[in-house]
């Protein structure tokens, strides 16, 4: 394909879209790295029940989009805290992280994630939904070039700037957010200075997943809705993650982004027809250059 | 004491032979393996158990029962043969149904032949299926080089010949594109003007839209699967490209998902399939009535058509064989099955044409149904309508050249 300004343009801006979406999923998987040192294997599957919840709300329940948008996530955080009090919590008391739990809750973290599936075919069923959502009071924006940025995709940017503005802001300008960060850095000092500890895990895990569903609904109605959701963007998601640095908050927003816009121009200039390659790419370049990823910092290491 | 073990254990043996032997005899055992992970995919696995269970009522195959057994293979190759060989070995069965994917109707191929049991399979289209030369396959279902023919003289003919290809990466969109470009080369000497090979579930068409909106082209072929297309179809249209560039589906267009997912954006898409439910024939209206009726199905596609149309074939076979039915007699059995499908000759059925099968293990034997039905979404969403454009009738070398 030739070079023409218009189509890089837009390939660049759907990038952005479909990155912000990574971001999101990408941040919950940071924030969970954050507050217990593991990798939560499960996440794609808090999106796809996210998604879930989103299309239930906006379909059975007749709410509007983002009455549902909201709803999915306070569902999914409520499942994500659920898992976390009665599947996690023994390991992660017992120090998760890098020690014998942390691997044990990695590997509950797989279990989960097949136990989730098998949940959502029996209350879901197999086939793919369409996700309609009314979305007439968002514009469509135009871009030189005859470039078309659908509604959803311009609400998901929004709604994306919005999360990530009110997670900056909890996390740096309240007092809970303080703890959750206390938690973060270092757990048994944070229990010496009172901190409800378990408590704290239990919401970074319901943020978490409520930033999963959030990411559900937004891509719902580009893509439908599906069982099997999960597992790719559970991949980007680490991809952008790794990318961005893994723990960095800042980084898993930005990380995401370089994912979708790397992939995107991937597509479009060397092969549309391996365009998950190039996500994977980036990140073993990431990882062989700068280990700690972009904007992340050199890794911690908790006994 | 020694002795008395012996003659027990002589005992024991032959109760469990001649039990077994009892258990064998007088069935006609038939395995089916399937997609079955959606709701369409169970209602026309339940069809089927549902019309065997209706001949077993009305007295069987002269007078013997059919024992059948269904599997789920969820359209994974790797599913699709263990079924296959867990229904030939363990359950000895007398003929094997299915699959309804190519990509896995594709493997068992190779099962049937060797262990030499004839295989009537529902629906899948991969022209290379009866292309293997297997003596025991037969085909129900269009051949996906007579859907490739359809497709190309209709899109040549009346929409133009710059045609952008968005080719899945399961074995029956692989055959369609392929066939599609065969035929579009050989007719008008034109290649696709942008192609791209995607994977079976993949979720983001919108850079190859993109770039084919910078081509305007006549029109986009969509080969995959239904929930992927559905996809596509959507992101068409997201990314701009108008609705003058016309949107061509692969068979799977006939699946309801597609019109159920892509709503608005299906209406307009065109595709090849072996039934119609807009079909006007007394037949076809007795059978959408009974599929709604019976399993609430609004508008039964293909799948459920060939699956009915597979049973009517295989009682009029099993009728029509000479079968002993014996433990001794399995294999003997299996060739009598397989000659008698191969003798069934201008069946008369949902089908848009008439399906024959003969007994060269060629596809112009084993492709049984050479009818293929042009059909048009008339409005998407839940309540889908179609129309029906063309029906055409090809001849049995068609696409092999």
């Amino acid at each position: 394909m030739g070079f023409d300004f218009n189509s890089l343009l837009a390939f660049i801006i759907f990038g952005v879209t479909i990155g912000v979406v990574y971001g999101i999923v990408a941040l919950g998987i940071s924030l969970i790295y954050s507050g217990l040192d593991i990798v939560h294997f499960a996440h794609g599957e808090m999106y796809m029940f996210g998604a879930f919840f989103g299309l239930v709300l906006a379909h059975n329940v007749g709410v509007p989009y983002p009455v549902a948008l909201i709803g999915a996530m306070i569902l999914t955080a409520i499942l994500g805290m659920a898992v976390e009090r009665v599947f996690y919590r023994r390991l992660t008391r017992a120090g998760g992280g890098y020690t014998v739990a942390g691997m044990g809750m990695i590997i509950c973290g797989f279990g989960m994630s097949v136990a989730l599936v098998n949940a959502a075919y029996f209350f879901f069923g197999a086939e793919a939904e369409p996700f309609r959502a009314n979305l007439d009071y968002i514009p469509r924006l135009t871009f030189p070039g005859d470039i078309n940025v659908p509604e959803s995709y311009v609400l998901t940017a929004i709604i994306s700037v919005l999360l990530m503005t009110g997670l900056h802001y909890f996390l740096r300008h309240t007092k809970t957010g303080l703890a959750v960060r206390a938690v973060a850095h270092n757990k048994d000092i944070a229990y010496l200075m009172g901190i409800n500890v378990p408590l704290m895990i239990s919401l970074i895990f319901g943020l978490a997943c409520g930033l999963a569903a959030a990411a559900g609904v937004l891509i719902g109605p580009m893509q439908s809705v599906q069982v099997e959701m999960g597992y790719l963007m559970l991949m980007k998601a680490f991809a952008a993650a790794v990318v961005g640095g893994f723990g960095s908050l800042p980084g898993a927003i930005l990380g995401g982004i370089m994912v979708g816009i790397f992939e995107n121009l991937g597509a479009a200039y060397i092969s549309a027809s391996h365009k998950d390659i190039y996500a994977f790419l980036l990140l073993i370049l990431v990882l062989m250059f700068r280990p700690s990823g972009l904007f992340g910092v050199e890794a911690k290491v908790k006994a | 004491m020694k002795l008395m073990n012996k003659v027990f254990a002589g005992l024991v043996a032959t109760g469990v032979g001649l039990a077994a032997t009892a258990a064998f005899a007088g069935d006609i055992r038939v395995g089916i393996t399937m997609r079955m992970v959606s709701e369409n995919g169970q209602a026309y696995g339940q069809m089927v158990m549902d019309e065997i269970k209706a001949i077993n009522e009305s007295g069987g195959i002269n007078g013997n029962m059919i024992k059948a057994t269904l599997m789920n293979d969820e359209c994974k190759s790797d599913k699709g043969v263990a079924n296959a060989n867990k229904l030939i070995f363990q359950e000895n069965i007398h003929l094997l149904i299915g699959s309804t994917c190519s990509s896995v109707s594709l493997p068992i191929v190779d099962v049937t032949a060797k262990a030499g049991v004839p295989q009537m399979i529902p629906h899948s289209t991969n022209s290379k299926i009866t292309q293997k030369g297997s003596e025991w396959v037969f085909r129900i279902p269009v051949s996906g080089r007579y859907y490739g023919g359809v497709n190309a003289k209709y899109v040549g003919e009346n929409i133009g010949t710059k045609i952008a290809y968005i080719c899945a990466a399961d074995a029956a969109s692989v055959g369609d594109c392929a066939n599609m470009e065969k035929q579009m080369r050989a007719r008008f000497g034109v290649d696709p003007a942008y192609r791209a090979d995607v994977q079976e579930k993949e979720v983001d068409f919108r850079s190859h839209m993109q770039k084919i909106k910078s081509m305007n082209v006549d029109g986009i072929l969509v080969a995959a699967l239904a929930e992927t297309m559905a996809r596509a179809l959507i992101q068409s249209y997201e990314a701009g490209i108008s609705e003058d560039v016309r949107r061509i589906g692969s068979s799977s267009a006939s699946n309801a998902p597609v019109p159920k997912i892509a709503g608005d954006a299906a209406k307009g898409v065109f595709f090849t399939a072996a039934y119609a439910a807009a079909d006007n024939r007394p037949i076809a209206k007795l059978f959408n009535e009974m599929t709604r009726k019976r399993y609430g199905i609004h508008a039964p596609d293909h799948d459920f058509s060939q699956a009915y149309d597979l049973v009517r074939i295989m009682e009029i076979a099993l009728n029509n064989a000479d079968l002993k039915l014996e433990q001794w007699s399995l294999a003997n059995d299996r060739t009598a099955i397989r000659d008698a499908i191969a003798s069934v000759e201008g069946y008369e059925g949902l089908a848009s044409g008439p399906i024959s099968f003969c007994a060269a293990p060629t596809p112009q034997c084993r492709d049984g149904n050479r009818t293929a039905v042009l059909i048009g979404y008339t409005k998407g969403g839940e309540n889908f309508e179609t129309e029906v454009l063309a029906r055409v009738t090809m001849e049995p070398d068609f696409g092999l050249e």
